[in-house]
């Protein structure tokens, strides 16, 4: 085989070492640090980035349930808040109902009294009409015959004779 | 066309240089070295200038290339070993770059020099073994006896491993010179056969043809006819002749070589990759002193 034969040995070995120390220092110096620091770069990113990603899914979390709580809260008293609007509502028009009725009992009142104070004027006012009515009637009658007492005595008699008709009637 | 299939590893010297009396005349072996220099240096640093976080493609494959290595070392010595990855690195990037530009037609594949294999096996091997005494002085012989061996097994055991020992740099040396070797022999006798088979090819197939021929008569004259018809049996005699001195010609080797070639880029990386994981595994023993590891003969 071409391959045993010695005359290339020295030639091959020095050229092979040579070769090889010659790749070795140029990957050392120029190649493998840069590409090692480049994945060690990527590497530290995408942790980072994760972890970012991590904290900040955490944070919308916090800040999410914090909103549903305000939400919750928010509604209940929303709710609360009608259902007292409601009691008030219904108070308010329990009062009125109750303002009313005695507004009108009031009117009611006052309108039977305005029509007692009525009949009694109209009643005085007749028993005078009266009894005017007789004194002159009697005057008629008697033509200056009767003092001014005897006037006065006829006059009451006959007042209260009619009052007393009145008062059956 | 030669027709020595070992004609490809055939070295001729371009002139003569010597140094110091020493013979280092270069040779087309010594030009695919210096070629290799330039081509893996400035790949590499072209790939490590580029410091993207979202990486090229040459970035990618630099970046796959030291994790890979990285790697390896770290499971086969753990974070002591990264103190070697400079070496390993460039012994990985020079056996692939010389097995697969080997495979480029008209290049040489330094690596099927055994001189050359030999003598990085021999280096990564004394190299495990200076390792592993500085580190751990005379206690370094114990790894000639595996963990738990019985005592009255030791007189046994200790030739074993002595002898498995002294194979590490054989085996290292012979696997990756062989493996070259006979996959560009199995190329060279391909196309060897790409020229050679015609001569014999065509007088065979007029045999087979004459002898479809006889087989039919003899057989079915009738049944064949109405088959084919009288044309379709003169056509059969005279086509599968013709199909055959064509398949038997150039076109089956050359597609074999086709093939061939195929594998023999997968086989210049895994030889690579065979070559730099055992040199992990021996500086791992040394290193971690654990007895043989697994996978190491």
């Amino acid at each position: 085989m071409p391959q045993f034969d010695t005359q290339f040995f020295s030639s091959l070995l020095f050229w092979e070492w040579v070769s090889f120390g010659i790749l070795l220092l140029i990957l050392y110096k120029y190649a493998f640090p840069w590409i090692l620091e480049n994945l060690d770069a990527r590497e530290r990113k995408i942790r980072e980035t994760i972890e970012a990603a991590e904290r900040q899914r955490a944070e919308a979390e916090r800040r999410m349930a914090e909103y549903d709580a305000k939400m919750r809260s928010a509604q209940k008293e929303a709710e609360e808040m009608i259902a007292q609007a409601k009691v008030r509502a219904q108070q308010m028009m329990e009062e009125n109902e109750r303002r009313m009725s005695a507004e009108a009992e009031r009117i009611k009142a006052n309108a039977a009294r305005e029509i007692e104070q009525e009949r009694r004027t109209a009643l005085e006012e007749v028993r005078r009409y009266a009894g005017e009515l007789g004194l002159r009637v009697a005057e008629r009658v008697l033509e200056r015959s009767l003092t001014d007492a005897d006037h006065k005595r006829l006059a009451d008699e006959a007042l209260t004779a009619v009052a007393k008709d009145f008062e059956k009637s | 066309m030669e027709s020595n299939p070992l004609h490809p590893f055939e070295l001729h010297p371009y002139g003569s240089l010597s140094l110091f009396g020493l013979d280092i005349s270069p040779n087309k072996a010594v030009v695919m070295m210096w070629i290799i220099i330039v081509l893996a240096s400035s790949l590499l640093i072209i790939a490590a200038r580029q410091q993207r976080i979202v990486p090229t493609r040459l970035q990618s494959l630099a970046e796959i290339l030291v994790e890979f290595i990285r790697n390896m070392i770290m499971d086969t010595m753990g974070e002591k070993g990264m103190k070697f990855f400079p070496f390993v690195a460039t012994l990985f990037v020079f056996i692939l770059f010389c097995n697969i530009l080997g495979l480029i037609p008209g290049s040489y594949t330094v690596t099927s020099q055994i001189v050359v294999t030999a003598a990085f096996a021999l280096f990564v091997y004394s190299m495990s073994i200076v390792v592993g005494f500085v580190l751990h002085g005379i206690k370094f012989l114990g790894i000639l006896m595996p963990a738990g061996t019985p005592v009255l097994l030791l007189p046994l055991m200790v030739p074993i491993e002595l002898v498995s020992q002294l194979a590490r740099p054989l085996s290292l040396a012979v696997r990756l010179f062989a493996n070259m070797t006979a996959g560009h022999t199995i190329l060279a006798v391909l196309f060897g056969m790409v020229v050679s088979i015609p001569l014999i090819a065509a007088p065979l197939a007029v045999k087979i043809g004459l002898l479809i021929l006889m087989v039919v008569l003899v057989v079915g004259r009738r049944r064949v006819i109405a088959a084919t018809g009288t044309w379709g049996l003169v056509g059969m005699c005279i086509l599968i002749p013709v199909i055959l001195t064509v398949i038997w010609s150039r076109w089956l080797p050359f597609a074999f070589s086709i093939a061939i070639n195929g594998l023999e880029v997968g086989i210049a990386f895994i030889q690579a990759y065979i070559f730099t994981i055992l040199t992990c595994v021996y500086l791992g023993d040394a290193i971690t002193l654990h007895g043989h590891a697994e996978g190491a003969h």
